[in-house]
């Protein structure tokens, strides 16, 4: 699956699946296929003068993982982790990265036409990382765009420190 | 590979590029021994025997994924060899230099097959000179064969079936042996083979003088010119006879899989051939992995069994605390050894690297007229597969700057009571921990005071500047650094030694420059054997363990706060009456340290010939660790260059002193930092 589709492809009776997790009072979503492992809160190690959002690296059984924190990446206030905190090691490409969040809720599968396209509806979520929502009853899930998530803004940010490193 | 792809030519390309790159490596060191027999005029067979093998599986391969240039060009250089082995062509200076030639096309058409680039101009000219070439001497073969022989016509033809046959032959083995090593089912894609179509040839008198003089004609071009220029009209005596695309293998070079012993140099080559026994010996260990690891798990139910019985804390736990002692130290001994061979895995010899050299210095000697003896030794050094890939280029600079700048013009040495022929040694050996490579000559060496007026007139020291020898040698490494005026005549010495420095900084070497006026320049530079793993010393900032390599580490140092002063406002300690600049770690991580009143820790790092004190909040010993590169999600951070994970599992992020410290200065970090006395 192409990591910058807009939209799913919408074939009718196609159902997709889903691991949900939560921020805040919002439910996201992203593609089972992009999700290698959901690890316990591990401790992290910072690392120094990197973009924002980039909580630092863990140790996964003999690998780096860089760790994004969600609710900095999408501007939300940062909360004490919780015994349900999470870290959801996505793959994306060649890419591995983890991500916090609140608490992992399941995995749904949801009908294909029951998504649609990233609206502008969603408040105070910016919603360039969004790729669609789908409704399961009345929950809402936000799709997100992995591929927008890790790169963004955050290039911005290492080419400002690039440019340092240059002049350095 | 996907169903629907049947025949994966990307495979196949891949394949292909590997194995070409190292017959064309090998091609080119055969074609150099064989122009030392051009004296005498004796050819040694088993030389010829490998070209033809090189090229042969060169042209096979080619066939196969329907690379037509490469494959027409290969033909016809096959052709010349054929002569040459059967002793219808003299070995003349010209013949080589039309081999050297074909080989460079040759390389220019597999790189633009490969990566589907554009073609090289000219083969199609300098496919026509080689068929004259070839032609004059089928022709002449032919009269004397026909001299000899009444029914040569008759014969002719019938030499040619069997030849045909031996070349589909030859193909039908070579796609069994790439689809072998491709392990795969799919056929290979239909090959035209350049039908061989005997044309009658041409009879005429012509004799071998005026044989010669045509293919002196023919090959007029500079032996160096890299373009093939257009062909050349025949100025052979008789009419030009037609090509005679015969000679083609016979039965005694079937295409055996040609064993280079050396691979291709190309940087891009991310494969790595490995000694099998090296393989061995760590399947061996991996074998006591597991033995090892059935002996614990017996220990650990054991123990488990026995744990809640207090009866048997004698005959059951003591000596079980005595194998799990065994064990461990096992263990340990064993992890030892596969961290050793893996690293023996990845050794490479450092002659990948010094094989292209011969033909460079060969084709810059003639074209500067010089005379150059290439002397090559320790060429079976290993060291690392990244380190080897990286050092070819410095070396090329440097090996460049001894054939330009070093070794003088043959009249000149002749009038200093030297040999015409100047020498450029290249050599490596292990040396402890590192590699030391010298590249030296016996040239005209460095003039210093030639530099030294260069760097005056480029504003990079002052006229009245007191420099040591060392000093005005170290100018020659700047950027921006050209003696375009002229040192010497070609180009300005200095030139890519910028470059050299840089890349050999980058690997965590160092260099030294020796230079003696009048008797020569040698350069050593001394590598580690390996990038992956390090020696480091572990200190502690802002409650993180920071790695910091022990090469750049000169020694620690705890110093009382009161003993740090100021200058333009950045702090230095006196240290053995020297000024060392500080840097503050945490502060310049941006983290939140606190500074310790009574004393600070100061790790002295040696960045060339400088020195510069890092402040760190605790010392926490040495230890040898693995490298990690951070994700590029990351991006590379100035003071950073990896991580190591530590035997707890923690992280470690390693401190990149170069980039840390030229950071620090950009910044104004050094100089701004505020003075915390007490």
């Amino acid at each position: 699956m192409a990591m910058n589709d807009k939209a799913p492809a919408k074939l009718s009776g196609q159902t997709m699946q889903v691991v949900s997790f939560a921020l805040g009072s919002e439910e996201y979503g992203v593609d089972i296929a992009q999700v290698q492992e959901i690890n316990r809160m591990v401790t992290i190690t910072h690392v120094p003068r990197a973009p924002h959002f980039m909580e630092g690296v863990i140790n996964l059984r003999g690998q780096l993982i860089p760790i994004i924190d969600l609710r900095t990446r999408f501007g939300m206030p940062r909360t004490e982790h919780t015994k349900n905190t999470r870290i959801v090691v996505t793959e994306i490409g060649t890419k591995r990265v983890g991500m916090v969040v609140d608490s992992v809720s399941e995995v749904l599968r949801i009908p294909t036409e029951q998504i649609e396209d990233a609206p502008d509806m969603i408040a105070g979520v910016e919603t360039e990382y969004i790729r669609g929502v789908g409704k399961m009853g009345d929950r809402l899930i936000i799709m997100l765009d992995l591929g927008r998530v890790i790169s963004g803004n955050e290039k911005h940010d290492l080419e400002t420190l690039e440019t340092e490193a240059v002049s350095a | 590979m996907s169903a629907d792809d049947f025949f994966d030519r990307t495979e196949f390309i891949q394949y292909f590029r590997d194995e070409t790159e190292e017959l064309l490596q090998s091609i080119d060191s055969d074609l150099l021994r064989l122009e030392g027999f051009v004296d005498s005029g004796q050819i040694d067979a088993e030389i010829i025997a490998s070209l033809f093998r090189g090229l042969h599986t060169i042209k096979g391969s080619a066939g196969m994924l329907d690379f037509k240039d490469v494959q027409g060009v290969a033909h016809k250089l096959e052709n010349v060899c054929d002569l040459l082995r059967k002793d219808r062509m003299p070995l003349s200076e010209s013949c080589v230099n039309l081999l050297f030639e074909g080989r460079d096309i040759l390389t220019a058409l597999v790189h633009a097959a490969v990566d589907e680039g554009v073609p090289p101009e000219g083969v199609q000219g300098f496919i026509d000179r080689l068929d004259s070439f070839a032609s004059v001497y089928e022709t002449t073969a032919k009269v004397i064969e026909g001299n000899n022989l009444p029914a040569a016509a008759g014969e002719h033809h019938d030499e040619m079936a069997p030849v045909e046959q031996d070349q589909i032959d030859a193909f039908e083995a070579e796609v069994a042996r790439l689809l072998a090593a491709q392990n795969s089912e799919a056929p290979p894609a239909p090959v035209a083979e350049p039908p061989p179509d005997p044309q009658p040839v041409a009879s005429g008198a012509v004799d071998a003088a005026a044989a010669q003089a045509a293919i002196d004609a023919l090959l007029a071009p500079a032996p160096a010119a890299p373009a093939p220029q257009a062909a050349a009209p025949v100025a052979a005596p008789e009419p030009a006879p037609k090509p005679v695309p015969a000679a083609a293998p016979a039965a005694s070079a079937a295409p055996a899989p040609a064993k280079a012993p050396a691979a291709g140099g190309g940087a891009k080559n991310q494969t790595i051939r490995v000694d099998i026994e090296r393989l061995d010996m760590l399947l061996n260990l991996v074998g006591e992995l597991v033995i090892n690891r059935t002996r614990i798990s017996d220990i650990a139910n054991t123990l488990s069994r026995n744990v809640n019985d207090p009866n048997h804390h004698q005959d059951v736990v003591v000596p079980l605390a005595k194998d799990l002692a065994d064990s461990s130290a096992l263990l340990a001994r064993t992890t030892n050894e596969i961290q050793e061979s893996i690293m023996k895995v990845r050794m490479v010899p450092i002659g990948q690297v010094f094989d292209r050299f011969p033909r460079m210095v060969r084709d810059l000697a003639k074209a500067r007229n010089k005379e150059i003896k290439l002397e090559i030794a320790g060429a079976e050094t290993d060291l690392d597969k990244t380190i080897v890939d990286e050092v070819g280029e410095p070396l090329m600079h440097l090996v460049r700057n001894n054939v330009d700048h070093g070794i003088e013009e043959p009249d000149v040495r002749e009038a200093r009571g030297k040999p015409r022929a100047g020498t450029i040694k290249l050599n490596a050996y292990h040396e402890g921990n590192q590699v030391i490579i010298e590249v030296q000559d016996d040239g005209g060496g460095i003039q210093l005071d030639k530099v030294r007026e260069r760097g005056i007139k480029q504003g990079l020291i002052g006229e009245t500047d007191r420099l040591t020898d060392r000093e005005i040698i170290e100018l020659i490494f700047t950027p921006g650094f050209s003696t375009a005026e002229t040192i010497t005549d070609v180009s300005g010495r200095g030139v890519g030694m910028d470059v050299v420095k840089k890349n050999i900084l980058r690997l965590k070497g160092v260099f030294d420059v020796d230079s003696v006026l009048g008797e020569g320049t040698k350069f050593t530079m001394k590598l580690p054997l390996t990038l992956a793993i390090i020696q480091a010393l572990l200190v502690r900032v802002a409650n993180e363990l920071y790695s910091i390599p022990l090469d750049a580490v000169i020694e620690s140092q705890r110093i009382e706060t009161s003993d740090v002063r100021t200058v333009h406002g950045g702090e230095v300690i006196t240290l053995r009456g020297q000024v060392v600049p500080l840097i503050r770690v945490g502060e310049f991580f941006d983290l939140s340290t606190e500074r310790d009143p009574d004393k600070v820790m100061i790790v002295i790092v040696g960045l060339q010939g400088r020195q510069v004190g890092l402040v760190v909040d605790s010392f926490q010993g040495e230890q040898e660790i693995v490298i990690k590169p951070l994700s590029d999600v990351i991006g590379r951070i100035p003071g950073i260059s990896g991580a190591t994970i530590l035997g707890n599992g923690s992280i470690s992020l390693i401190i990149d002193v170069h980039s840390l410290v030229a950071s620090a200065y950009a910044n104004g970090r050094v100089a701004r930092a505020e003075f915390s006395g007490v």
